[in-house]
């Protein structure tokens, strides 16, 4: 950044001609998050507003999620979508261990991000003491545009532009220094 | 509330002809009837519900709905046995529904009619895992919806719900049951509201969880069945 | 998080080589697979522990409760009226067939009178959500055998459904719309045409499907013959709703004990013999028809009219009543802060829901929250009819045998 400073008309005059200057942590996070894959994780009825995400009205393939890919080795992104239950969260855990550095999760729904409506013995009362959440979706169910709008602030994240509230600018996230 | 053949809820009921004729047929074995809203309860003995079922099925009533189990702890005034599992039969071809109920404490149990019928088999491990009244004779009884790790079972009136107290953003805590007590009548809770007119248990009466056999005495006259 | 120990797999969870036989020459194993409970070929976290013999199963043993909320419990805990917030979540493909089944208890119960609007309305929607949650099973059971089109032609037909359900309930799925003593509030004026308009071109869109499929070879030869139960077995195991009629058991709830007024509508119930995936597949095709009828029929039949029983010990009172009546004032008092209370007794309802028979048994004990609630759920009990079909057959079989049984997750595991 400092170097496209100093020499500032002549990366003008080189942008002109079609040579873009960019670092190569900014191509990777670009790369990444505009091919987001995500790994089948539906549990209960977010799942079906996740598959409602990808047909032809809401079509998350247009931001990059192309398929759905069932083995978590070839996934990047895990949507948590649906109320976990204290039997399946150990099976959560080994399939978000399976998924290859950089990977990223998304907490869908009210019941995967607090318990949601169901305060009792049974389900895990935020899906972030099993995986690291990186954004959180509320809804019961969120619509399909509330889980794209929540893809895009991912991409975001990833890019290292997102912002939090208070106007102060996240860190990128890297996926491979993440516990 | 335990049927000794008393009067039916909800006013007479005409009995259809097939589950006339499994009344008179399952008398023999101890059955005795009761009809609430419209629908026959038969009461049988634990021993003698595998004879029951069979000549059930061959009378016609070929279907299973459920089997199922409730915990009368903390119902009030209840005597008798701690726990009922209702077997919900239908005739399809008759178009008529039997109950029989089997009447068990904690710790005893029922025989198992899956090796007679494979219908009952999830339905009876899940009256099992929620319940933990055991059929004799099922070929696998185990856990069937609950974690293998979780101990207890999770729909007697004894094991807690697990709630997780609610953080509010000022700073309090609060317990989710407290909340609800006032509702149920229990206790009053943190409002101080003792549930109105609930019918069966006073609001301001002690409960112990453990104890099935309480008397609970009240002042309110004319309680019974129906409103 | 820290860094633990990783999970271990468990003994039980490895592939295991169970038995070997030398046949001559070849020498066989028999393998014992996990499938589950995160795969895509099941309708959810069902998992299933498959001994296979080559490519054929010698025994299936499903384990479930990886979905298990303590539904039952947790509506122990809830007033009355704040049940239908939690029955629809149990199966949320059809959750209108929950809530109907959940306040047909609850209004047997308190002996309301529902008034014809909102019986129509119930069974309007109710019918709607049946013909959606059967395109969903199109969609997902095409998409496991491999073909992609079918699932987005569904979901297209199924998005028109959702948005008539956004329009009377604001939600296009998980409903808080019935009530016990009727619904929430009135449709729209847009409901008539939206329905209408929807009943109009859906005849059109199952046309498209059946020549996207029903003749399609691969989806024959895949479906034909496969995991076929005689009528005697889907008895035993207990099967009910669409797989059941299949197989020859001619059993409707809509008809054997109508409710809401379903004995009003005309329609028919598809039996079919075959009792094979073909068989379970198809059967569904002329239910939607079917359903389609008796959408038409209850929207030409809607009247003008209130929509709740006016009980008072049900519905709250009018607003005008507030301001002039002390009555209806302590009415609406204890109606929002503790809820109705039934009287003290028992009662089952059965209903027809998408899968099967639906029943809410409901044990009362004369407080504001139910004893006891029982839901009898069809999805657990069709899974047991996966033994019968599944064992002696292909791998490749099991997952249409498991797509054309239907189960719901939630509703299996509750």
């Amino acid at each position: 950044m400092a170097l496209t400073e100093l020499f500032e008309k002549d990366v003008m005059e080189l942008e002109r001609d079609g040579i873009l200057f960019s670092s190569l942590g900014k191509l990777v996070a670009w790369g990444r998050s505009k091919s987001l894959w995500p790994a089948t994780f539906g549990l209960a009825c977010c799942a079906i507003e996740m598959m409602q995400s990808t047909n032809p009205r809401n079509d998350m393939a247009r931001y990059g999620s192309e398929v759905f890919r069932a083995s978590p080795r070839q996934a990047d992104v895990m949507i948590v979508a649906g109320r976990l239950s204290k039997k399946m969260a150990p099976v959560m855990r080994r399939v978000y261990e399976q998924m290859p550095d950089p990977k990223w999760v998304i907490s869908m729904g009210a019941c995967a991000s607090s318990g949601g409506m169901f305060n009792n013995y049974a389900i895990v009362q935020n899906v972030d003491s099993v995986v690291p959440v990186d954004v959180y979706v509320p809804g019961c169910p969120p619509r399909p545009e509330s889980l794209l709008y929540a893809v895009l602030q991912l991409q975001k994240k990833v890019q290292g532009k997102a912002f939090d509230q208070q106007g102060v600018e996240l860190p990128m996230v890297e996926g491979w220094h993440r516990p | 509330m335990s049927a000794q053949g008393e009067a039916p809820e909800g006013g007479p009921t005409e009995r259809t002809p097939l589950v006339t004729e499994m009344v008179e047929a399952l008398a023999p074995l101890g059955a005795t009837p009761r009809d609430r809203l419209g629908q026959t309860h038969l009461t049988l003995p634990a021993a003698s519900i595998r004879e029951a079922v069979r000549s059930c099925r061959s009378a016609g009533f070929d279907q299973l709905s459920d089997v199922m189990g409730i915990d009368w702890l903390e119902f009030p005034r209840h005597q008798g046995p701690r726990f009922t599992v209702v077997y919900n039969l239908y005739a399809i071809g008759a178009n008529e529904r039997l109950m029989l109920r089997v009447e068990v404490d904690d710790g005893e149990r029922v025989p198992s009619i899956t090796p007679q019928w494979r219908a009952a088999s999830f339905m009876e491990r899940e009256t099992y895992d929620l319940y933990g009244i055991e059929f004799e004779g099922h070929p696998d009884l185990r856990k069937l919806i609950t974690p293998e790790d979780m101990e207890g079972h999770a729909l007697r009136k004894d094991f807690p719900i697990g709630e997780t107290p609610t953080l509010f953003n000022d700073g309090r805590f609060l317990d989710p049951a407290s909340f609800r007590a006032g509702m149920l009548g229990r206790d009053p809770g943190l409002t101080g509201w003792k549930g109105g007119t609930r019918k069966g248990v006073r609001s301001d009466e002690e409960h112990r969880h453990h104890d099935a056999s309480r008397a609970v005495p009240t002042d309110r006259g004319g309680e019974g069945s129906g409103s | 998080m820290s860094q633990g120990a990783p999970t271990r797999m468990r003994p039980e969870d490895r592939a295991t080589v169970l038995r070997e036989e030398r046949h001559g020459d070849f020498e066989t194993k028999h393998m014992r697979i996990n499938v589950g409970p995160q795969h895509p070929a099941t309708h959810g976290v069902l998992r299933l522990v498959v001994d296979l013999d080559g490519e054929r199963i010698a025994t299936l043993s499903p384990r479930i409760g990886y979905l298990h909320t303590g539904f039952e419990k947790t509506m122990e805990h809830r007033p009355y009226q704040q049940g239908v917030t939690y029955s629809n979540r149990m199966d949320y493909l059809h959750g209108f067939g929950h809530d109907l089944a959940y306040v047909l208890s609850v209004e047997k119960l308190m002996d309301a009178r529902i008034p014809d609007r909102a019986q129509r309305i119930r069974v309007i929607l109710t019918e709607l959500n049946r013909i959606a949650s059967h395109l969903m099973f199109f969609g997902t059971g095409i998409l496991d055998m491999g073909a992609l089109t079918p699932f987005f032609y569904c979901m297209r037909e199924r998005e028109r459904i959702l948005d008539i359900f956004e329009l009377v309930c604001g939600v296009r799925m998980n409903y808080g719309y019935f009530r016990v003593g009727g619904l929430g509030r009135d449709v729209p004026d847009e409901f008539d045409d939206a329905v209408r308009s929807f009943v109009r071109d859906f005849p059109a869109a199952m046309r498209q499907y059946r020549r996207l499929f029903e003749k399609n070879p691969i989806f024959v030869n895949r479906t034909r013959g496969v995991g076929v139960m005689s009528r005697e077995v889907a008895l035993d195991v207990g099967l009910t709703g669409p797989a059941a009629r299949a197989s020859g058991v001619n059993l409707d709830f809509r008809k054997a004990a109508p409710y809401s007024g379903y004995e009003q509508y005309d329609f028919e119930v598809p039996v079919f013999e075959e009792g094979d995936a073909n068989a379970r597949f198809m059967i569904r095709m002329l239910e939607m028809e079917q359903s389609l009828r008796i959408v038409q029929q209850a929207l030409d039949a809607l009247e003008p009219g209130p929509i709740r029983d006016p009980d008072r010990r049900i519905s709250l009172p009018p607003r005008e009543e507030l301001e002039t009546s002390m009555e209806a004032v302590i009415f609406h008092f204890k109606l929002v802060t503790e809820g109705f209370h039934p009287p003290i007794g028992e009662v089952y309802v059965p209903t027809e829901s998408a899968r099967g028979e639906l029943g809410y048994y409901l044990v009362s004990d004369g407080g504001s929250m139910p004893y006891r609630i029982k839901v009898r759920v069809p999805s657990l009990i069709n899974l047991q009819a996966l033994e019968p079909t599944c064992i002696g057959g292909l791998f490749a079989d099991m997952v249409v045998n498991i797509a054309t049984l239907d189960p719901v997750l939630g509703d299996v595991d509750k």
